[in-house]
């Protein structure tokens, strides 16, 4: 059973994290958890090893719990870049300071491993009680009943969305039930280096830039400087179906049993800039995209360090960029570039979700943690945005005034969105990662940037396999 | 004494025949006992390999023939779909089959090659020897670890060491990790250079060649590179044989090392899409856990047919010394 030596190390790697983690305490598998937690971490020491069961009323906080009540534990897992792990873990101590009798015992990990870790967990009914999920994934474990609907606890209060604009809770409905909660709405962008652009003597791009507008910028800044102009990632799922979005259509139809547009050939057109700009050096090559970014957290992409002077990524990740790139840098956002004519390729995302797990012992309490980090000004004065614009108004006022730089610019750019921007298309077919990991890239994109395959014959190949994986889902 | 004969022989079998059941059940519990002991001692190993190999097993057999995705709490027996789907409807699958027999065809032969060289190296009483050998076998004992995959990465990256070394030396470095022709060159050298284990061995080998071989031998006129193919290799094809099978089985189910180096994708091309990279993709990223456990299934037939194929040729080139004593 050698070949499963891979994945069961990894699985047991993460249960025994798991088993420590929930031995009561806020301690996770985090090399992030700082000393900056309450006096409960100074209390375990003493009273763990001495008597187990009596740890949780040994320490402060349970103390002042109802007398008798077994101390309730919830596990949250998400995953994201090291800020979002040092802030979330700062707002569960919050949480478990103000709710005395809960503990949160929490896992993480970067957006490639996530979800095959909670796949592994779904697999051994170990689930934590809270997730994070993704706007593309939501459906998949929805309609493998993994989820527990929310309405229940939105309509008793529990959950408190009374504030929050309908269009910004809408994402999280499947089937007319409400499955997750939006953590934070973002949008697709265009990191600017300005110094960058500054220093080339090229002018920041209108915010209605067209995607020749693009290419002549990358090449105009690879040539005054001698840095990428932008990239990589460039090939990136997402702004293939964005692509659809300026011409008014979208990557999957209505329904995700197929493709939702009839003409390729705007997608063989950007595989043709793409090899342009490959070509010229103006981007990163594949064969370095693949070395070095395709699965790497957005704080080593090259703009942090200033080899680049445009990188596409989406808004809330500027936080994450920023912080990684100094407090000196002067970053912007701008909008995707569109199709001559064509409309925005911008839409209003959920950029993730917090969920209840259909298997959680303790919704009731799990509901709670959801309410606190939608709703709570100071844990959302920790988090500070960095998921993606607060949903709740209260909050969102409430955090304005303390936010760096690269939150300010985050808020002013979606707000500048609000102007010019498509609607939010349908949830992604639960094919979507089994199409993006054993089509898109390898079948598509990857021949066409290594100069295997014409654009021409890869998209029309392409367009036969989706097809087929889409229609027997 | 014709008299006596019989009768003390029919009494002896009396006696016999009386004893014996007697006997019998007095020792059958005794034996059962003796066994019993022997249980509890394999107990720990018999639990594990019931409970973790056994039982997986069974279980991977009946998965195979289903759709069970993991998520869905309902499965559905599918026959042979899952098969048929690999066969014919799948060329990621042909290709994580190519990218496995390049590697094994690749590395086996390096592997062993390099281990046999040095071991031949170290087979002498110089000073210092003990110390080289064990430094030399320590990569083996952390080789196959995550831990050493990162390395590798790290090494092999834009900006790794390797890059640099050829900076310092005027030549431009090259994506190693990005470029088909050569990432899987970097799982190979990191497979080669866990040779520790096989050298081990054929160093416990060319210690049993007796060195008058070599002294006649060398009366004879015969040059080193006449001893090694004449005598040497001959007499070291038993650990050759074993080191070969060992390694092979190795070799087609290497997971670590691509799945690190290749951030578990398989990327660039495919090329480091190992077999048992793309049934992990398949089991545990596509949630396809029927599909993946007959995959498991195949890889286990066909690493079955090669152990069997080189068992079968082994009568050819294997030499036993025992064996020439007797008949030859």
């Amino acid at each position: 059973m050698r070949r499963k030596s891979g994945p069961a190390w990894l699985s047991v790697l993460t249960l025994s994290c798991v088993s420590l983690a929930a031995c009561g305490q806020p301690a996770g598998p985090a090399p992030a958890a700082k000393a900056t937690s309450p006096p409960e971490a100074a209390a375990k020491p003493t009273a763990a090893p001495a008597q187990p069961a009596a740890q949780a009323p040994a320490t402060p906080a349970a103390k002042a719990s109802a007398a008798g009540q077994p101390p309730v534990e919830l596990r949250f897992a998400w995953w994201g870049s090291q800020d979002r792990h040092d802030r979330t873990i700062k707002a569960i101590q919050l949480f478990q300071q103000k709710n005395p009798g809960i503990t949160i015992s929490y896992e993480f990990a970067g957006f490639q491993d996530y979800f095959t870790k909670m796949t592994t967990q779904a697999t051994g009914g170990n689930l934590p009680d809270l997730m994070q999920q993704d706007y593309a994934t939501l459906s998949n474990w929805v309609g493998n009943s993994q989820l527990l609907a929310l309405d229940s606890f939105v309509s008793d209060n529990t959950i408190n969305l009374s504030s929050v604009a309908k269009n910004s809770i809408d994402g999280g409905r499947i089937g007319g039930k409400l499955y997750a909660v939006n953590l934070g709405n973002n949008s697709q962008t265009v990191v600017l280096d300005v110094a960058a652009f500054d220093k080339a003597g090229v002018p920041l791009p209108a915010p209605n830039w067209t995607w020749a507008d693009f290419e002549k910028t990358v090449l105009d800044i690879h040539t005054k400087l001698g840095t990428y102009g932008a990239g990589p990632t460039l090939s990136d799922q997402q702004l293939w179906k964005s692509l659809y979005l300026g011409y008014g259509k979208w990557g999957f139809s209505q329904d995700g049993k197929a493709l939702g547009y009839t003409d390729d050939q705007p997608l063989v057109d950007y595989f043709k800039l793409l090899l342009r700009l490959q070509e010229a050096g103006a981007i990163p090559s594949v064969q370095d995209e693949i070395a070095q970014w395709r699965t790497a957290s957005v704080e080593a992409r090259p703009i942090v360090a200033a080899k680049s002077a445009m990188d596409y990524m989406w808004s809330n990740q500027l936080v994450a960029v920023w912080t990684a790139a100094g407090a000196d840098r002067k970053l912007r956002l701008q909008p995707l570039p569109r199709p001559v004519g064509g409309q925005s390729e911008n839409y209003f995302k959920p950029s993730q979700f917090i969920s209840i797990t259909a298997g959680s012992k303790h919704p009731k309490e799990a509901a709670m943690f959801v309410d606190f980090i939608t709703n709570d000004v100071d844990a959302n004065k920790i988090l500070l945005g960095e998921r993606g614009v607060p949903i709740a108004p209260a909050v969102l006022e409430a955090i304005k005034p303390l936010s760096t730089p690269a939150q300010v610019e985050v808020l002013d750019y979606l707000s500048r969105l609000e102007k010019d921007n498509s609607p939010l298309p349908p949830p992604d077919p639960a094919a979507q990662p089994k199409l993006i990991d054993n089509i898109y890239l390898p079948q598509l994109v990857d021949p066409v940037l290594f100069g295997r395959i014409s654009p021409e014959a890869a998209v029309t190949s392409f367009r036969k396999d989706a097809t087929a994986l889409l229609q027997s889902q | 004494m014709a008299g006596v004969a019989p009768d003390s022989v029919s009494r002896q079998m009396g006696l016999g025949a009386s004893a014996r059941p007697a006997a019998a059940t007095a020792a059958r519990p005794r034996a059962w006992q003796r066994n019993l002991t022997g249980y509890l001692f394999i107990a720990p190993w018999l639990f594990g390999f019931l409970s973790f190999t056994a039982l997986p097993m069974i279980g991977s057999a009946f998965l195979a023939f289903t759709d069970y995705n993991v998520l869905s709490p309902t499965l559905r027996w599918v026959g042979l779909d899952n098969f048929q789907r690999m066969f014919f409807n799948d060329s990621r699958y042909w290709r994580a089959v190519s990218a496995t027999f390049s590697f094994a065809l690749a590395a086996v032969p390096l592997k062993l090659a390099f281990a046999l060289a040095l071991a031949m190296l170290f087979n002498n009483s110089r000073r210092l020897v003990y110390g080289y050998r064990a430094a030399y076998y320590a990569p083996s004992i952390v080789g196959a670890s995550v831990a050493v995959a990162v390395v590798w990465r790290e090494m092999f990256g834009r900006s790794g060491l390797i890059n640099n070394a050829l900076a310092a030396v005027g030549v431009t470095g090259h994506a190693w990790l990005g470029d088909p022709s050569t990432a899987l060159w970097t799982v190979i050298l990191l497979s080669v250079w866990e040779f520790g284990s096989p050298m081990l061995i054929f160093l416990a080998g060319l210690r049993q060649i007796p060195s008058q071989f070599y002294e006649a031998a060398a009366i004879d006129g015969a040059g080193r590179w006449v001893r090694f193919l004449r005598i040497t290799v001959p007499l070291l094809t038993p650990l050759i044989f074993f080191n070969l099978v060992l390694q092979m089985i190795f070799g087609f189910t290497v997971f670590t090392s691509a799945f690190i180096i290749s951030g578990g994708t398989g990327a660039p091309l495919d090329s480091l899409l190992l077999y048992s990279l793309y049934l992990y993709q398949k089991g545990f990223k596509d949630s396809q856990m029927g599909y993946a456990a007959a995959m498991a299934w195949v890889l286990l037939a066909v690493i079955a047919c090669f152990t069997a194929l080189i068992f079968r040729s082994s009568s050819r080139w294997v030499y036993y010394e025992s064996e020439s004593e007797g008949e030859r």
